[in-house]
């Protein structure tokens, strides 16, 4: 049944400038800018689905299939992870090439901005989990209003761009900068806390979900 | 068995009470749910579906409480709500296509019937459809995966009168088949036509539930002018015509009118009257 929610959530329920959004994954290529603020496109677009949804009545609709609510919840979840893991996959091969055959270009090597490293993919994680926890949940209060909810996201992420791209500056710190050598294994330590935060996060926010969708007069 | 049973339905909002809604739908019957715009009949067709939850109260589908039935229970509930259109930039082969995989009992062959009847074309969208077609596609698709009961907000507003003659008549069709169908209706036509039982509902609250007939043969109009203040006290409803003002009153006090001519109103000029200015010190004399 998930499956077909999905199904359901891709074909009727998310706008082609969602999937087009997930280019901006692409900006982890730019030397000397702020690349999380892609994943923070790749979530602007996440909304977009979710603004184009409901001018399609997409929660009545779904409420009336013959599922259970909380399905209707999961569903936009799963919706949710799908473009997101999608997003990733597209944020980890160019975080590669500029870990790996792109590491001794000059542009890249004079960034004094967070680099795309293992740090930087921990950070997307914190990202996601903000926009599911704050968006994602606070959407399904009223499953209606999404104008507050965004807005508590974008704080928090830029709360979180800023923090990712000061910490490394902090002396103590600098192994967050690191495209090699030794500093990898603490960002692999932050990268399996952050990625255990987004699925704790994530988890948490589904589950609030549930019993506040369950609650809801439609 | 009664396909849908209400008992004691509450529910409040803002400025808006549902008291103790209670009425039930017999297999196979078809119920006409009427009243003015904020009347509730909304509310009661969104509770039926769980869409919204009461306060109190008991809905019960084949003997089974609401809260319990499951997802086959779903399957055999059809619910289309007048022009309301999902998805209006896809095309109706899209919604059709997502929608018809989430019922086991999805018949190609009736919807294939109904696009013919309603002229459905697949690659329009929702949004390219006039009013009238939002409400055949929308029926189309309640219509055709075997729902036992049917509930439908509004489901001949916007269509011309044709069209609304197609739909009732597949309506009754379904109806003398065995499907219990509910609909709530400002078009009481509509209900003469095929409605076995009304429910009227008033601010909130049932006026009537049962027989049509029984409601039209529990009043009758009294015209004429001059009313006794004791007359006044008799009144339910008021209406001003070209013959002059029209007095809604009980059956059993027509003896109380004998200088008033007296008629037999039709379910349109009995809810016109109660829910006009309904107070016989507010009329024409």
């Amino acid at each position: 049944m998930l499956t077909l929610l999905l199904y359901k959530e891709y074909r009727l329920a998310t706008p082609t400038i969602t999937w087009f959004f997930l280019l901006f994954g692409i900006m982890t290529l730019l030397p000397g800018y702020p690349i999380l603020m892609g994943p923070f496109f790749i979530c602007f677009g996440i909304f977009q689905a979710f603004q184009y949804a409901r001018e399609a009545d997409d929660i009545l609709y779904s409420v009336l299939l013959p599922i259970r609510k909380r399905e209707v919840v999961t569903s936009k979840y799963l919706a949710v992870l799908g473009v997101q893991t999608m997003a990733l996959f597209i944020i980890i091969a160019m975080t590669a090439l500029r870990m790996s055959v792109l590491s001794t270009v000059s542009v890249y090597r004079r960034n004094v901005l967070m680099p795309a490293n293992l740090t930087f993919v921990a950070f997307v994680f914190l990202m996601y989990a903000a926009f599911n926890v704050l968006f994602v949940g606070g959407y399904f209060r009223t499953a209606y209003n999404l104008g507050g909810p965004f807005l508590a996201f974008i704080v928090a992420a830029l709360l979180i761009v800023a923090t990712g791209e000061t910490l490394h500056h902090i002396p103590g710190l600098a192994f967050l900068d690191a495209l090699h050598g030794p500093g990898l294994i603490s960002q692999a330590v932050l990268l399996i806390l952050c990625l255990m935060t987004y699925v704790g996060m994530t988890l948490l926010s589904l589950k609030r979900s549930w019993s506040r969708f369950e609650r809801l007069d439609i | 068995m009664d396909a849908l049973r209400v008992e004691n339905l509450r529910k409040s909002f803002p400025g808006f009470q549902l008291m103790n809604v209670s009425f039930a739908v017999e297999q196979g019957h078809v119920m006409g749910l009427i009243g003015r715009n904020g009347a509730g009949k909304t509310t009661v067709l969104k509770s039926l579906l769980n869409l919204v939850h009461p306060d109190s109260g008991r809905i019960e589908y084949w003997g089974t409480d609401i809260s319990e039935t499951g997802v086959g229970n779903l399957q055999r509930i059809g619910y289309a709500a007048g022009t309301n259109t999902y998805y209006k930039k896809k095309t109706l082969n899209d919604i059709v296509s997502v929608t018809r995989r989430f019922y086991s009992e999805w018949n190609d062959s009736a919807w294939e019937k109904f696009r013919r009847l309603f002229a459905l074309d697949m690659s329009k969208r929702p949004e390219q459809l006039s009013e009238g077609m939002k409400v055949k596609f929308n029926l189309a698709l309640a219509l055709s995966h075997g729902a036992k009961i049917l509930i439908l907000d509004e489901p001949t507003s916007g269509l011309d009168p044709v069209s609304r003659n197609d739909v009732l008549e597949i309506l009754l069709t379904l109806a003398h088949a065995g499907t219990s169908i509910l609909f709530s209706t400002h078009i009481i036509s509509d209900l003469e036509k095929c409605a076995d039982d009304i429910t009227y509902l008033r601010h909130g609250r049932i006026v009537f539930s049962g027989d049509e007939q029984g409601l039209t043969r529990s009043y009758v109009l009294a015209h004429g002018h001059c009313l006794s203040s004791g007359q006044r006290k008799l009144v339910v409803g008021h209406s001003l015509t070209k013959e002059g003002d029209a007095w809604l009153i009980p059956v059993p006090v027509i003896p109380e009118f004998p200088d008033h001519r007296i008629s037999q109103p039709s379910l349109e000029e009995i809810m016109v009257n109660m829910e006009g200015d309904g107070h016989a010190d507010t009329a024409s004399v």
